[in-house]
């Protein structure tokens, strides 16, 4: 537990001089903007998430999962940076983790900057209505509870693959499918690219009450459990056999 | 001295059915700098990389200051510091990030920093990003990180590759000084003889996964063969005469040359020659270079 605060402490000082930041906050103001410009038709606090969550939930998020994956493991992949790492005194495991929970960390930090900004605009568009916290949170939440299985899966192609940009492609290529996907009520829930977008969305309203956005969100988390234990696992258990 | 800081035995790993490294034994003295010799690909950095369980052996086991590296892995790599095939660094830090990072993960007070930047003389530049360094900053910031964590062991895979002449005198110097400053163990691997003998004390040879030697510098120049030349003053005469006692010798530019002559045989031949009447200019010794005979070891692929 110790080595693996120690491995975190590292990744947090290399990822602190690298731009990664500004494509966190992207996002989120991408979002302000939307909800600024279409202001008119979403007065109402559902609206208003569901139109600046779309294409932040539908297309960001699962394009941000695999950047930071692919990010967090760049160092290492060029000039045989797994070997000096490796070679330390510390478990692969603490390393896999440390790595991993940079990546939800930043994960979480879009999220809680696009809740922000969906409040902000809220108060700057004047919607009278009082803030609908349980939706928003299970909103915001839920899409990164979401984020877990496709991050786990990118984490997985980013350590397999030297390459920054192959997992990247893929996982754009993936991410692209995203709005046909949820039409399908059978698939839709297991495409861990759609699954943010499937979690983000409020029920009911805006039209999203077809295809896959029918499953209750209890089903939904399931799910996207079941897949982050099976991707993480098998992540971690490659990981430990690599031969670095 | 007969402490060992690493052995292996019958270490092999095998890509495809065809062994980097076969049946590999290892011995390494504490306080020693060991030269890990072997032209490209002969399997260095293979053997190093399971010296530091970064992948593991087909069979066999390495033993790390007494202790099996398969079990205690993480307490032996405590006191290892290593730097294979080529400094990693992130070039986007300075050189005080990159080790400030290493830092952390070994849990070492902050000063370690200032002093191994100071035995690698980088004190001045340890501010600037690692991304505009030469390439033998680089290497001596691998270094660094290497000893970083007070190791009594360390392992550099061709530390000078790429290095100029001066570069490479740099680090030899700083491996020089590691046991008898800092009472560390060296294993320094390289495919240039000359370039470990001038620090090496031991050296092992290794060609095509094999060892082919493993010994002291001074066994390694006592096992050359020499060669005897003469320069007498009717060479075509003589060697007829040195065939008539048995001995084969090669005519060449006017001299004669011996393959292994023995004391006694080098007196017998003389003396039969002064008795008919030849003149005797001079008699040499010719030893091979180092390089010689490590081209001779590695071309043959068998020991001496
Ligand atoms: N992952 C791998 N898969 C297949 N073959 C490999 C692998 N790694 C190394 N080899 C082979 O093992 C042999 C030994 O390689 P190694 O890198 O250990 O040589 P080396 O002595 O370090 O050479 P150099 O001086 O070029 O660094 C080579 O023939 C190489 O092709
Ligand atoms: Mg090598």
């Amino acid at each position: 537990m110790k080595a693996f605060f120690r491995v975190l402490s590292a990744e947090r000082l290399k990822m602190s001089k690298s731009y990664l930041w500004l494509i966190v906050l992207a996002s989120p103001v991408l979002a302000a903007l939307i909800g600024m410009l279409v202001s008119s038709e979403l007065a109402e606090w559902p609206l208003l998430l569901g139109g600046m969550s779309l294409f932040h939930a539908m297309l960001f998020l699962p394009v941000m999962t695999g950047l930071f994956s692919s990010f967090i493991c760049r160092y290492e992949h060029t000039g045989g940076g797994w070997k000096s790492l490796l070679a330390l005194p510390v478990s692969r495991t603490a390393v896999y983790l440390a790595k991993f929970t940079v990546v939800i960390c930043l994960l979480a930090l879009t999220q809680i900057l696009l809740l922000g900004a969906i409040l902000i605009t809220g108060r700057i568009i004047h919607i009278s209505s009082p803030i609908p916290w349980h939706m928003l949170l299970q909103s915001i939440l839920g899409g990164w509870v979401a984020c877990l299985p496709l991050a786990a899966l990118q984490m997985f192609a980013s350590l397999r693959w030297a390459s920054f940009a192959a997992p990247l492609v893929v996982n754009v290529i993936f991410t692209i499918p995203n709005i046909l996907i949820t039409n399908s009520a059978t698939y839709g829930p297991y495409y861990p690219w759609a699954q943010p977008f499937l979690a983000m969305m409020p029920k009911g309203m805006n039209g999203y009450d077809f295809g896959a956005f029918n499953l209750p969100f209890e089903s939904l988390m399931i799910t996207v459990l079941g897949g982050f234990v099976l991707f993480f696992a098998s992540g971690l258990v490659y990981f430990n056999r690599k031969e670095v | 001295m007969n402490e060992f800081v690493i052995r292996t035995h019958n270490l092999t790993k095998k890509y495809h059915d065809r062994a980097a490294v076969n049946s590999l034994n290892l011995s390494i003295g504490r306080g020693e700098i060991y030269g890990f010799l072997g032209p490209n690909g002969a399997g260095k950095t293979t053997t190093i990389r399971m010296l530091l369980g970064l992948i593991r052996p087909t069979s066999g086991k390495v033993e790390i200051f007494g202790k099996d590296l398969q079990k205690d892995r993480l307490n032996i790599l405590k006191k290892v510091g290593s730097l294979v095939e080529y400094p990693s660094y992130y070039g986007h830090l300075s050189a005080v990030e990159n080790l400030e990072a290493i830092r952390r993960i070994l849990n070492l007070p902050k000063s370690r920093i200032a002093e191994v930047l100071d035995i690698v003389s980088l004190t001045k530049e340890a501010r600037r990003s690692v991304k505009g360094y030469s390439l033998g900053m680089k290497q001596r910031l691998g270094i660094a990180s290497a000893l970083l964590g007070s190791p009594e062991l360390l392992i550099l895979d061709e530390p000078t590759n790429g290095l100029d002449p001066s570069g490479i005198q740099e680090i030899r110097e700083l491996i020089k000084r590691m046991p008898k400053e800092h009472g560390i163990t060296v294993l320094v691997s390289s495919h240039l003889l000359s370039e470990v003998e001038l620090m090496a004390g031991s050296v092992g040879i290794i060609a095509q996964g094999r060892m082919v030697f493993q010994d002291t510098i001074e066994h390694l120049q006592h096992q050359a063969s020499s060669t005897i030349e003469m320069t007498v003053s009717e060479p075509e005469a003589a060697v007829w005469i040195a065939r008539d006692s048995g001995l084969t010798g090669q005519l060449q530019e006017g001299r004669i040359h011996f393959d292994g002559l023995s004391n006694t045989q080098v007196a017998g031949l003389v003396r039969r020659l002064v008795e008919n009447k030849h003149d005797i200019y001079r008699v040499e010794e010719k030893r091979k270079s180092l390089e010689d005979i490590f081209m001779q070891i590695v071309g043959t692929g068998g020991s001496l």
